[in-house]
């Protein structure tokens, strides 16, 4: 990769985790048997944090390398601010859905059981909760992970032009105490069990891993990640868990075939909010084979195909409220009319299209706003990710 | 496919439902008649209920405990008898007259999975039953319990009760129109596949019978007015207990 442009490869596959997050999110879509996480264990998520992950490494490390430790930390600051605005604007949508729906949660129907719902109870609690990210309905998981670990990244960054090896190790020890002990995680509303959705104390190995690689990937390469048995296992891995994966999908459109590998002890390592073993290995791989059979400067990443997710990876931050608004309205439509398949098949590609429009307008109208600003603002929409 | 029924036959079929409750010697055909229609091949891949098939065709004592919450409880409804595990009961007594077959529903309101799985030694086991019916999740997707955890706690239960002797049937939660963006069912009704899938239990896919009737126009899962709520609950155990019955009985 080059110092001064983008790489494309960052911006693609964000752009593709943004599409499988609204198409996920549409309740009961069947084209969401078809996204990431039908063909990897795991699904957007990883994707988004160890792109993220990667991506702050590279433009914070710059700029401690470059400007010191203090503007970086401002600069991840002002970040960890856009990002906490939009999960407030996230939270506005909760909000706004549940006062929609709540003529079905007080039907007697489901009173009973949809009332013990606590924000019901006590909505003034809600929303202070909200604001402490400890309050995370529907949608509002993610955003609180990454504010956390972005927070936390200047010290870390510290840490890795010091001691680079004992930070990732500890990083990695924090990891596997989190798959060991389930009580290692952060309290969320409404109590006593509740926990964050995403347990940042065991997500954070994947948002620094990358970050790690970011931040080195601005002096080094490292062919010891091209050498051909770490690229030979990546792809064995890689098709194993995709084989794996692929067949409990299939399982589920017609039950006849067998779900490979559905077991109790599988399930030990599959855990999503603390990165279970077999969700951090699979993205990993699939990081070294990218790196390994995509280049940077590949024609294709330029091209008409790639477009759409490069542009809208560009812009993930906003593209990625915008898909969770189109999915709360995308949800509301199929609800209504009843979403048959064309029915889904409709919402999705429209809102697919909605979110490629935004983001190309979004690149015209920085191309308007002429380069003269840009150079005062170097690298364009900063850290990126969800 | 499915056909709306009319409000009158939809009030024929329900005085006929009552007045068959209270008749020992029932008539069949206009049994059917009050039964919603069941999507084709629902539940045919799940696994089978061998045992409890065998013993209610043989027609020995048949113990079913039935645990969840308020929708199993029959709150809704008004009353214990038009609960799905009773109106399971009466069709399943009907069908299978030879059989001894009682329905224990120790279901209570909000009862999460752990709830219930605490009962199962105490109260579940020692009533020897030959299918235990597992309605659970909702409670975990109001309130966001964590997956893993919920889980985990299924799982030791199915365990737990297999261990016994005892067949187990899991039950999903209620499909409800609106409320998705607001609650997620998705990830604990997909525990509940793997599990089955896993542990070679079978699912009642109640959320997905539902949203079935719901589309089709059977059943009208909005309606505001309190009575036709309280009628449309009613209806909807009943049609349930059908459906469990013929899911039940699978062999």
């Amino acid at each position: 990769m080059t110092e001064s442009g983008r790489d494309l490869r960052l911006d693609f596959f964000r752009g593709l985790a943004l599409f499988c997050i609204f198409l996920d999110h549409l309740p009961g879509n069947f084209l969401a048997q078809f996204t990431l996480q039908s063909v990897m264990f795991g699904d957007a998520a990883e994707v988004f944090i160890l792109i993220s992950g990667y991506t702050a490494g590279m433009v914070y490390g710059r700029s401690m390398e470059r400007q010191g430790f203090l503007v970086a930390t401002v600069r991840v600051g002002h970040r960890v601010w856009q990002l906490y605005v939009a999960h407030v604007f996230l939270f506005m949508i909760f909000m706004a859905t549940v006062a929609y729906t709540v003529g079905t949660l007080n039907s007697s129907l489901y009173a009973e059981e949809f009332l013990a719902a606590d924000f019901l109870n006590e909505p003034g609690v809600a929303v202070i909760k909200a604001l402490s990210l400890q309050f995370q309905p529907a949608y509002m998981d993610i955003l609180p992970l990454y504010i956390v670990l972005l927070a936390a990244f200047p010290f870390v960054l510290v840490g890795f032009r010091s001691w680079p090896r004992v930070v990732l190790g500890l990083s990695l020890v924090l990891w596997a105490i989190v798959q060991l002990d389930p009580r290692v995680a952060l309290p969320a509303y409404p109590g006593p069990n509740r926990v964050w959705f995403f347990n940042p104390l065991g997500w954070q190995a994947l948002f620094f891993i990358g970050a790690w690689l970011g931040w080195r990937g601005i002096r080094d390469t490292w062919p010891w990640l091209d050498r051909r048995w770490l690229v030979a296992v990546a792809a064995g891995v890689a098709a194993a868990s995709l084989v794996i994966r692929f067949s409990w999908t299939l399982h589920n459109l017609y039950n006849p075939i067998p779900a490979l590998g559905n077991t109790k002890f599988t399930w030990l390592f599959m855990s999503k909010g603390d990165l279970g073993l077999l969700r951090f290995l699979n993205v990993l791989v699939l990081a070294v084979l990218v790196r390994h059979l995509l280049s940077p400067r590949a024609p294709f990443l330029a091209g008409r195909v790639a477009w759409p997710f490069v542009t809208c990876g560009r812009h993930s931050l906003h593209i990625f409220c915008l898909g969770i608004l189109l999915a709360v309205l995308g949800h509301l439509v199929l609800s209504e009319f009843f979403g048959g398949l064309l029915m889904q098949l409709v919402v999705s590609v429209l809102g697919v299209a909605i979110m490629i429009a935004v983001a190309a307008f979004m690149d015209w109208f920085a191309a308007r706003t002429g380069p003269g600003e840009r150079v005062l603002a170097p690298a364009p929409p900063l850290g990126g990710g969800a | 496919m499915i056909a709306p029924l009319t409000s009158r036959r939809w009030a024929v079929a329900l005085v006929a439902t009552a007045g068959l409750a209270l008749l020992p010697a029932p008539r069949s055909a206009c049994a059917k008649e009050s039964a919603c229609p069941t999507p084709e091949g629902f539940g045919a891949f799940e696994t089978p209920l061998t045992k409890t098939a065998k013993a209610l065709a043989k027609g020995s004592d048949v113990v079913i405990v039935t645990l969840g919450g308020s929708s199993t409880v029959g709150t809704a409804a008004g009353g214990g008898d038009l609960s799905w595990p009773s109106r399971l009961g009466v069709v399943l007594a009907r069908r299978f007259p030879s059989a001894r077959v009682k329905v224990v529903n120790l279901a209570t309101p909000r009862q999460t999975a752990r709830d219930a799985a605490g009962r199962l030694a105490r109260e579940v086991v020692p009533l020897r039953p030959t299918l235990v019916i597992w309605e659970t999740g909702t409670m975990e997707a109001v309130r966001g319990t964590d997956v893993d955890d919920f889980r985990e706690t299924v799982q030791a239960g199915i365990d737990e009760l297999r261990g016994a002797g005892i067949e187990v049937a899991l039950m999903s939660s209620q499909f409800s129109r609106d409320t998705d963006p607001v609650i997620h069912f998705g990830p604990y009704l997909s525990v509940l596949r793997e599990l089955a899938d896993a542990g070679e239990v079978p699912v009642f896919n109640r959320y997905g019978l539902m949203r079935a009737w719901a589309e089709g126009g059977v059943l009208d899962l909005r309606t505001k007015d309190s009575d036709k709520r309280k009628q449309l609950a009613t209806r909807l155990y009943d049609c349930l207990g059908h459906a469990v019955a013929d899911f039940v009985a699978r062999r």
